[in-house]
């Protein structure tokens, strides 16, 4: 790989600035969608790119109370470690990382870091609505690591029996392990392990039954509410970026068979926003929101059993 | 170069204004203009999500603020607060006739109408309370000016 290949990868494709208009593309059609089943007209497609535009020219305001420099790094860090975990997941036939910018467990170590960051922001803030979306967040995220944990492990074990090892954590690996023998999708011994991710995403990208932390209605965005401006920006810079992390990882994961080229990119955005419409938009309108205690539970019960069954089962087998 | 950058940045200025989030300040109203307020959010006949609108919890997000109520004695100090915390530029919608006058709570020793002593009200919607479309025009009307301001 050449030298100017991995900034290229950080900054333009496929994470970067593709990463970011296609998150903010799959987010304004999951609002219209929102709005259609509401029987409203619903925002333009293109209304998520408004509200960054406009956050660019307002001012950003830091309470008195707040500590300057981990207030303004917090969402800085966060979109900057995204960027970089999207050129770190492969798109079948059209993208292959380089193994030198990390495995499949590092990203789940960088995937840990926006919620760390919404902790810190929030505390960082000074207001106890923050504070409260910290601990909320922090909850929270005990509750659905270890189920995705398990959902890596199993999957990683799987691939590496296949190749007379004992597990592998190369993404790239994972994919061409599909291509050969089929996608995990149709492989009734992973289903578990899908059901427990199906529940794993919205919870990560802070969606409705799951958007605990940030909930306007009880915390006033929580960790969001001081911020104002690019900083405010920034934070939804990163959670679109995430978005397409975290579905883009799930397609790897389960479902990466795509003819190459031009084709597999449209393959990959079908799949994206298919994940995106029936794993968000539907279960957003849906849904009401859960009680802290009750997602708690709820994690420990379904998501992390489905996925230990996974990982049992392909231990056994 | 700098005619370029002239036309860009106003360019960009035309999108942000397509995205004017707003923010409620009760300042003692009797919670009539509040409702009627709900009524343009809530409900899907008056989408003013389609205008690109988003009601926000926080006032550091706030670009178009909606006050109704006649500014009361007791919330008077509160209410300067929560209002110097929203970031510039940013536009002022009164709604109802009590920010303007007190309404029926006008000759009260209670209240500190008319507001605009203390705090500059670029838009008035009379009514007692306004309907929905009124609330919608003065929106509307406010986004005019937050433009300019941007
Ligand atoms: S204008 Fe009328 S409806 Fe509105 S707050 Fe005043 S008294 Fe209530």
């Amino acid at each position: 790989m050449q030298p100017y290949a991995y900034p290229l990868a950080v900054l333009l494709f496929p994470g970067g600035l593709f990463a970011l208009v296609l998150g903010l593309a799959l987010k304004g059609v999951d609002r219209r969608l929102a709005a259609r089943l509401q029987r409203r007209v619903g925002p333009p497609l293109a209304q998520p790119f408004f509200d960054l535009v406009k956050l660019a020219f307002k001012r950003t305001m830091v309470p008195d109370i707040a500590s300057q420099p981990v207030f303004l790094g917090a969402p800085l860090v966060g979109a900057a470690t995204m960027m970089l975990a999207a050129a770190m997941v492969p798109i079948a036939g059209v993208y292959t990382p380089d193994p030198a910018l990390g495995n499949l467990l590092v990203l789940l170590y960088l995937l840990a870091i926006p919620a760390v960051v919404l902790m810190i922001a929030g505390s960082a803030s000074g207001s106890p609505f923050g504070a409260i979306g910290f601990s909320r967040e922090m909850a929270l995220m005990l509750a659905y690591e270890g189920p995705l944990v398990l959902v890596v492990a199993a999957i990683a074990v799987r691939v590496g029996h296949g190749q007379g090892g004992w597990a592998s954590f190369s993404l790239t690996e994972i994919v061409a392990y599909q291509a050969r023998h089929g996608a995990f999708l149709f492989d009734p011994v992973m289903w578990p392990a899908l059901l427990a991710f199906l529940a794993f995403y919205p919870a990560n990208l802070g969606i409705i039954p799951f958007d605990i932390p940030e909930a306007e209605t009880e915390v006033l965005e929580g960790p969001l509410l001081e911020y104002s401006g690019p900083a405010l920006g920034l934070f939804k810079v990163m959670s679109a970026l995430k978005s397409v992390v975290v579905l883009s990882l799930g397609i790897a994961l389960f479902f990466p068979t795509a003819p190459s080229g031009v084709a597999g990119l449209a393959v990959q955005l079908c799949k994206l926003l298919l994940l995106m419409l029936v794993g968000v938009t539907l279960v957003r309108v849906s849904c009401g929101r859960m009680r802290i205690d009750q997602a708690f539970r709820f994690f420990l019960k379904w998501p992390l059993a489905l996925s230990l069954a996974s990982l049992v089962a392909v231990v056994v087998i | 170069m700098t005619r370029f950058i002239q036309t860009l940045t106003d360019q960009a200025k035309r999108l942000a204004t397509r995205s004017p989030w707003i923010y409620r300040i009760n300042a003692g109203s009797c919670n009539g203009c509040d409702v009627e307020c709900a009524t343009t959010a809530c409900i899907p006949r008056y989408d003013v999500e389609r205008l690109g609108c988003q009601y926000c919890g926080s006032p550091r997000h706030a670009d178009i603020v909606l006050i109704t109520g006649p500014l009361t004695a007791r919330i008077k100090d509160d209410v300067l607060r929560v209002f110097a915390e929203i970031p510039e530029p940013k536009v002022t919608v009164a709604v109802g006739v009590c920010p303007i006058s007190g309404g029926i709570f006008r000759e009260s020793y209670a209240v500190h109408a008319p507001m605009n002593q203390f705090i500059p009200i670029d838009v008035n919607v009379p009514g007692c309370p306004p309907r929905p479309q009124a609330i919608i025009e003065g929106v509307a009307e406010a986004i005019a000016i937050w433009r300019a301001r941007l």
